[in-house]
């Protein structure tokens, strides 16, 4: 099976920029953004498996940014990964479909694991 | 078990002080004007009655005596004026030729007793004091009565009616003499009644067995005989100073110390207290009357016990009644007001909870929102050490030519920034768990299953320190609402340090018990262990967060903190106990709460939700501690 097309979308400028290399160099192909606007754009752009997708953000916060995702792309599969984690969040998340929900910090193989699941059920599903 | 309690919520607020009040004064007050506004109007009214009533009988009772006298001297009197009235008609219609025939005379004689005149004798005496005629049972004829008191009475007064005397005849008799006078002749008609016969006429019915009523004349001689003490004729101990005509009534009641009670006795009144006549100890009520003619007392006396029996025992009866009234009004006051300053307690030791648990919820909600803060602003730095260590990892990894010392040194402090990091994300999500104030959807939770469930994962931990866990549930418990990993939870730690307190002894236990508290209406857990103990002032402090008694490293000091918050959330409470040197016990109670079934729907995001929160199995959140 091939490796997952992510999407990293988190503001965190050198968290991100880390993920998008540890992850590359295990062999997927991903895209790094910094706000929810350009997720979007670039949604249309390109195809992508996973969204790696953080909750507070400048303008749109994750949750927007879901909502409109899962409205254009409803089978895309998004993990919401915030250091500013609440069960109202992850409630609201589940509501509006998202796969999974974790905390900052993740060790890369927890999160790798959860990428793997969402790929493998987003491949069920197509 | 142990020494000093403190609940979850006194262990950390200081609440306002209810106890200043002082509720011993309270009762005094409350009893005080009780006794105020009802013990003291019922006992004026009582007494003002209870006096009114007795001075009413009393004075009724004083009427009643001065009618029996005036009866008793209107009866003397009549009698005495009627004999006296028939003798005159005898002396105005019959001439002395006429009566002096003894025929003749004994024939008046005769007509006048034939009318109940009850004269004795009858007698026309000259001027020389001698008899001209007699008719009577004595010897009379020769007697000289020119010099007896009552001659010259009569001759002065023209009608006499004497005193008593024994006279010739030696008993006691009275005389009743009238001076005629016809043409030329002057002569004295004169009768005796025998005294015993108006003994007789003075009524002694309805005096009781105390009763006497008798006549003494203005020089104190009895001219009746009493019917206790002394006998016609003897002195009756008091003398007559002066006619004065007047009646009264006297008492000798202790409580009116001797007055009378009618306002006008005069001397007579003072003779007859002054010389015993009447005695205090006797506490008689007397009553007299003065006759005109002839000037004698007519005295009616009677014990006071007798004559004020029935309405004693009245007022005795109202008196007993009005201080059984009283006493039975100051019990009940007394009773009433004891129970509702106990309620009054109550309720404001309930108050004094309310206000601790509001305050301390205010306390949580700004320690809750200062830990979420923290924590979310952590979690991203950590985040980006995390990756950041992946990535120094991996080019170690890769890069050649580094020699296998620096590869394992970095490995080595690599490995430890990733423990580190992992020990911060733990405090992070511990911190936000506490700080977790939503309510979650709940389900009916089984708190002895959620009990033995971490015994069972903990039991080889005990054993191993030497710790002997033992359970005692009480069956059939009934359900909570909640969430089963968040009950385990809390008796993760509060199980998990029940055996940490163990730390430096050989061996311990650990007792483990669940009841229902139908009182509270929930359900109680208790973990009791026989460690270290907690002093007092660490006990004021055990449920706040980062408070620990563990080496530095060892806890964060969030582990109880945590349980409160998940207890509290569930309704319930807790408290310890704790004594140095012998252990420690807490107490959880958790209400049981009627809700809904939980439906389908709503139990996969609830398994979704626990599935994030729950820590991994068996696993005590990070530097769980407190106690």
């Amino acid at each position: 099976m091939r490796k997952p097309r992510l999407l990293l979308v988190d503001d965190e400028i050198p968290f991100a920029a880390n993920l998008l290399k540890l992850l590359s160099r295990r062999g997927y192909e991903v895209s790094a953004v910094h706000d929810g606007s350009s997720a979007l754009r670039i949604v249309e752009e390109q195809e992508f498996d996973v969204i790696i997708l953080d909750q507070n953000m400048p303008g749109k916060d994750g949750i927007t940014v879901l909502k409109e995702l899962k409205k254009k792309w409803p089978h895309l599969e998004v993990v919401i990964l915030t250091g500013y984690g609440s069960v109202d969040l992850a409630l609201d998340g589940f509501e509006l479909g998202a796969y999974d929900y974790t905390t900052k910090p993740i060790k890369l193989r927890d999160l790798e694991e959860k990428i793997g699941q969402a790929f493998r059920r987003k491949m069920l599903r197509v | 078990m142990f020494g000093q309690t403190i609940s979850g919520t006194q262990a950390r607020v200081a609440a306002p002080d209810f106890h200043s009040r002082s509720y011993p004064k309270l009762l005094r007050r409350f009893v005080l004007g009780a006794v105020v506004c009802s013990v003291l109007p019922l006992l004026v009214v009582g007494w003002v009655s209870y006096l009114y009533y007795s001075q009413y009988s009393m004075s009724r009772m004083a009427a009643y005596f001065q009618r029996t006298v005036e009866y008793n001297r209107k009866i003397v009197e009549s009698f005495l004026d009627e004999r006296t009235s028939a003798l005159k008609l005898v002396a105005d219609t019959h001439s002395l030729e006429f009566l002096k025939d003894t025929s003749n005379l004994s024939q008046v004689f005769h007509i006048l007793n034939g009318k109940g005149s009850n004269f004795t004798d009858l007698g026309v005496i000259g001027l020389a004091g001698k008899h001209l005629a007699y008719v009577g049972p004595y010897d009379l004829m020769d007697k000289d009565y020119s010099v007896t008191f009552w001659f010259k009475e009569v001759m002065s007064k023209g009608v006499y009616v004497s005193d008593a005397f024994m006279g010739y005849r030696e008993t006691p008799h009275f005389v009743i003499a009238i001076l005629c006078r016809q043409g030329g002749a002057t002569w004295i008609l004169r009768a005796t009644i025998y005294q015993e016969f108006l003994s007789s006429l003075v009524e002694t019915a309805g005096l009781g067995e105390t009763g006497e009523v008798f006549l003494v004349n203005k020089e104190g001689v009895y001219q009746t005989s009493p019917r206790f003490k002394g006998k016609i004729l003897d002195k009756a101990g008091f003398p007559m100073e002066s006619f004065t005509g007047e009646s009264g009534i006297l008492s000798t009641d202790p409580i009116k110390h001797m007055d009378p009670i009618a306002p006008e006795t005069g001397l007579i009144s003072a003779n007859l207290m002054k010389y015993g006549f009447m005695h205090a100890s006797s506490q008689q009520i007397i009553a007299y009357s003065w006759l005109k003619h002839p000037q004698w007392l007519l005295v009616v006396k009677q014990d006071f016990s007798e004559v004020f029996g029935d309405i004693n025992r009245v007022n005795t009866v109202v008196l007993v009644l009005l201080h059984s009234c009283v006493l039975a009004v100051l019990i009940v006051s007394v009773f009433t007001t004891g129970r509702m300053v106990k309620a009054l307690k109550r309720r404001d030791r309930e108050t004094e909870e309310l206000n601790r648990q509001l305050m301390q919820a205010s306390k949580l909600a700004s320690i809750g929102e200062l830990a979420a803060g923290v924590a979310h602003e952590i979690n991203n730095p950590l985040a980006v050490i995390l990756t950041e260590n992946q990535v120094v990892l991996d080019l170690v990894e890769t890069e050649e030519g580094l020699t296998r010392e620096f590869k394992e040194q970095l490995a080595l402090s690599l490995g430890q920034i990733d423990a580190q990091v992992e020990r911060c994300s733990h405090i992070t999500k511990n911190l936000l768990r506490f700080s977790r104030r939503i309510a979650l959807p709940s389900r009916f939770v089984d708190l002895n299953v959620a009990v033995q469930d971490v015994v069972g994962l903990l039991e080889k931990q005990a054993r191993s320190r030497g710790v002997q866990i033992s359970v005692h549930f009480q069956e059939n418990l009934p359900k909570i609402r909640g969430f089963d990993f968040e009950l385990e939870q809390v008796f993760l730690n509060l199980i998990g340090n029940a055996i940490d307190a163990h730390e430096g002894k050989p061996y311990g236990s650990i007792q483990i018990t669940t009841r229902r508290d139908s009182k509270r209406q929930g359900v109680v857990a208790t973990v009791a262990d026989t460690g270290s103990g907690i002093s007092e002032q660490e006990l004021a402090r055990v449920f706040d967060p980062f408070f620990t008694t563990k080496p530095v490293g060892k806890g964060t000091g969030l582990g109880l903190s945590i349980s409160y918050s998940i207890v509290r959330q569930m309704g319930g409470g807790m408290s310890v106990r704790s004594e140095v040197g012998k252990g420690t016990e807490f107490e959880v109670f958790l209400p049981c709460r009627d809700g809904d079934s939980v439906g389908p729907m709503e139990t996969r995001r609830k398994e979704s939700v626990k599935r994030l929160l729950a820590p991994p199995r068996g696993q005590r959140p990070t530097g769980l501690s407190g106690g």
